[in-house]
């Protein structure tokens, strides 16, 4: 791989996403919205508390509290349920679970979550699978899916 | 102390083996030639053929199920940096195997942190191929890409990945993530921890096992394996019989890893040095059993602790290094913290790395010997005493900022007081004439990090 040939459009590509970045500024979510984790009404699994729900989407763990697998669903990277999810779940900024996913990805240990675009695609998928389970508006809940934690 | 000059070497046997005057890794003199080395024969091919595995499996695994598409992914991360060093008598560094630094060499270097990681993952169902290269300044000064990541991973449970080829050894706190500046919040690993690690890849097998203890997470890992790195300047360094153990206690914002390594080490470094030293006799001999890197076997455990509740952060590292030959026995440790306030990061650090050996050695004993062996030997204790100068004994303060910049993109600046002690170079290297021990030196390093 001629990976010095990369080296010298880096720089340029990295000046402009760098002058981007300072231009759009880093602006927190404001995520007011409720959020709940929601599992299939299909998944007969407990109410969980936050630290067990940040394993599954920090790809520490592989399986809800009794004992099934679990498979984590995104929102999509900059939406305020995602940004909201992970600040109340996990303390963690998307700069510092960039740097979570960065460490698993670069060293063979796990992907990141497969993302899906807003509430109504997550909570299908989510309802589709028992393994799956995701974060969305409590407002946009309905009986397909359920609750297992509540994020005030 | 100062460093024995060149001039000083300027006769006889340690004016031809100019060599032993590098630092310890840096040997350019080709071993084959060598009593030491010669039945030691280097087995290329390796790392081609980890590469050919890595591949063939991986496109393997992507067949191996009927149903669905293998998934591919290109993604990589790299650091720009640039480190200037007040020190000008030696080069500033970030690992042993690199060519040169900022200090000596120039007064600004851009090699002592740059670098390009490219990674291709696939994976179908319970299986996934990684292929990682890294370009970084090596001990030829080349930026040539070598395979840091070549495996194939079967996962039959949630809990349980089996994995077969090369990876980097999971040995410290994150000795298998360093060189992703990104993850890390200082510009680079404390040097003093991990610039000298004498293995840091395994090509073999690895076992992780996830448990649980209540609310307390686990992850146990043990790997066998060998490596075969090529250095670069003519030598290779060989390590057989890999074994070790990493395991990670998770809880909340608390994370913990143990990890012990061991592995029988071979390498040329020195090897004309010591030919000569056995034809003093038993004396000769016992110096060269004592310190040439052959078929020594090396361990290093560690025991880290990281807090990051995410508004703050406290890491803190403690290591131990065995390898009974010229490469020393050492304790490391450091500790760093750091607040996060939007997206700037303001840090600081302590590090150090003590010699659990003595860093020089009377040498032969050369009382009664006619004056012309005398003056020999004389001159291969004075050279036998360079190589064990570069132990490296130190101790350096740090304070910096991380500023998140973009998503994917970090700027670190970092001032650091590094101070090489006890008549050593610390983790310094190509030191000069004019080099002395502890004697503190400032270096400033600027890094910008990105992962794509």
């Amino acid at each position: 791989m001629r990976a010095l040939t990369f080296m010298g459009t880096l720089p340029r590509m990295l000046l402009a996403a760098l002058a981007l970045g300072a231009t759009v500024g880093f602006t927190a979510a404001p995520a007011s919205a409720e959020l709940v984790v929601v599992v299939s009404s299909r998944n007969p699994a407990p109410s969980m508390s936050a630290d067990q729900v940040a394993a599954i989407f920090l790809g520490q763990a592989g399986r809800f509290p009794d004992g099934a697998a679990a498979v984590a669903l995104d929102q999509e990277v900059g939406s305020p349920q995602r940004d909201g999810f992970y600040r109340q779940v996990t303390g963690k900024t998307p700069a510092l679970l960039k740097a979570h996913w960065s460490k698993m990805v670069f060293t063979g240990r796990g992907q990141p979550p497969r993302e899906a675009p807003g509430d109504a695609a997550v909570r299908r998928m989510v309802a589709d699978n028992p393994s799956m389970i995701g974060y969305i508006d409590r407002a946009s809940l309905d009986a397909s899916v359920r609750p297992v934690l509540i994020l005030p | 102390m100062t460093f024995p000059s060149s001039r000083d070497a300027a006769s006889g046997l340690l004016a031809k083996t100019d060599h032993i005057m590098l630092p310890i890794l840096r040997s350019k003199h080709v071993p084959a030639a060598l009593p030491v080395c010669a039945a030691r024969r280097v087995r290329v091919g390796v790392k081609a053929g980890v590469l050919a595995c890595g591949m063939a499996c991986a496109a393997w695994a992507a067949g191996a199920e009927q149903s669905g598409v293998p998934t591919w992914k290109l993604s990589g991360y790299g650091t720009l940096g640039v480190v200037h060093s007040s020190e000008r008598n030696a080069d500033f560094t970030s690992s042993v195997l690199r060519a040169d630094g900022a200090g000596h060499t120039r007064a600004w270097s851009p090699d002592v942190d740059s670098r390009l990681g490219v990674q291709l993952d696939v994976a179908q169902g319970d299986w996934s191929g990684v292929l990682q290269v890294v370009s970084e300044q090596g001990l030829d000064g080349s930026y040539r890409p070598q395979l840091e990541w070549a495996n194939v991973k079967y996962q039959p449970t949630p809990d349980l990945a089996l994995r077969l080829g090369r990876i980097a050894l999971p040995v410290f706190l994150g000795a298998d993530s360093r060189k992703v500046g990104y993850t890390i919040p200082w510009v680079r690993t404390p040097v003093e921890v991990y610039g000298a690690l004498p293995i840091s890849s395994s090509d073999g097998v690895d076992a992780t096992w996830r448990w649980n203890i209540g609310e307390v997470r686990q992850a146990t890992q043990v790997f066998v394996g060998k490596a075969n790195k090529d250095l670069q300047n003519g030598l290779r360094i060989k390590a057989e019989d890999i074994t070790g153990l990493s395991h990670t206690i998770e809880r909340g914002a608390l994370s913990a890893r143990l990890s012990a390594a061991s592995a029988r080490l071979d390498t040329g470094i020195g090897a004309e040095l010591f030919g000569a030293l056995r034809a003093f006799g038993p004396a000769g001999n016992a110096l060269a059993d004592r310190y040439a890197i052959v078929d020594k076997r090396v361990t290093m455990v560690s025991a880290g602790l990281n807090y990051d509740p995410g508004n703050w952060f406290v890491s803190a590292e403690w290591g131990r290094t065995r390898t009974d030959s010229l490469l020393g026995d050492g304790s490391e440790a450091y500790v760093g913290a750091g607040l996060r306030v939007g997206a700037f990061t303001p840090y600081a650090g302590y590090a150090q790395i003590r010699a659990d050996v003595p860093t020089s050695d009377p040498g032969l004993p050369l009382a009664g010997l006619p004056p012309a062996y005398a003056a020999v030997g004389g001159q291969l204790n004075a050279g036998l005493n360079v190589l064990l100068s570069s132990i490296p004994v130190q101790s350096t303060w740090s304070a910096g900022l991380r500023w998140d910049a973009a998503p994917n993109i970090a700027v670190k600046f970092q001032l650091e007081r590094v101070r090489p002690r006890e008549g050593t170079r610390g983790t310094l290297i190509n030191p000069q004439p004019g080099f002395r021990s502890d004697r503190a030196l400032n270096v400033a390093s600027m890094a910008l990090d990105f992962v794509f």
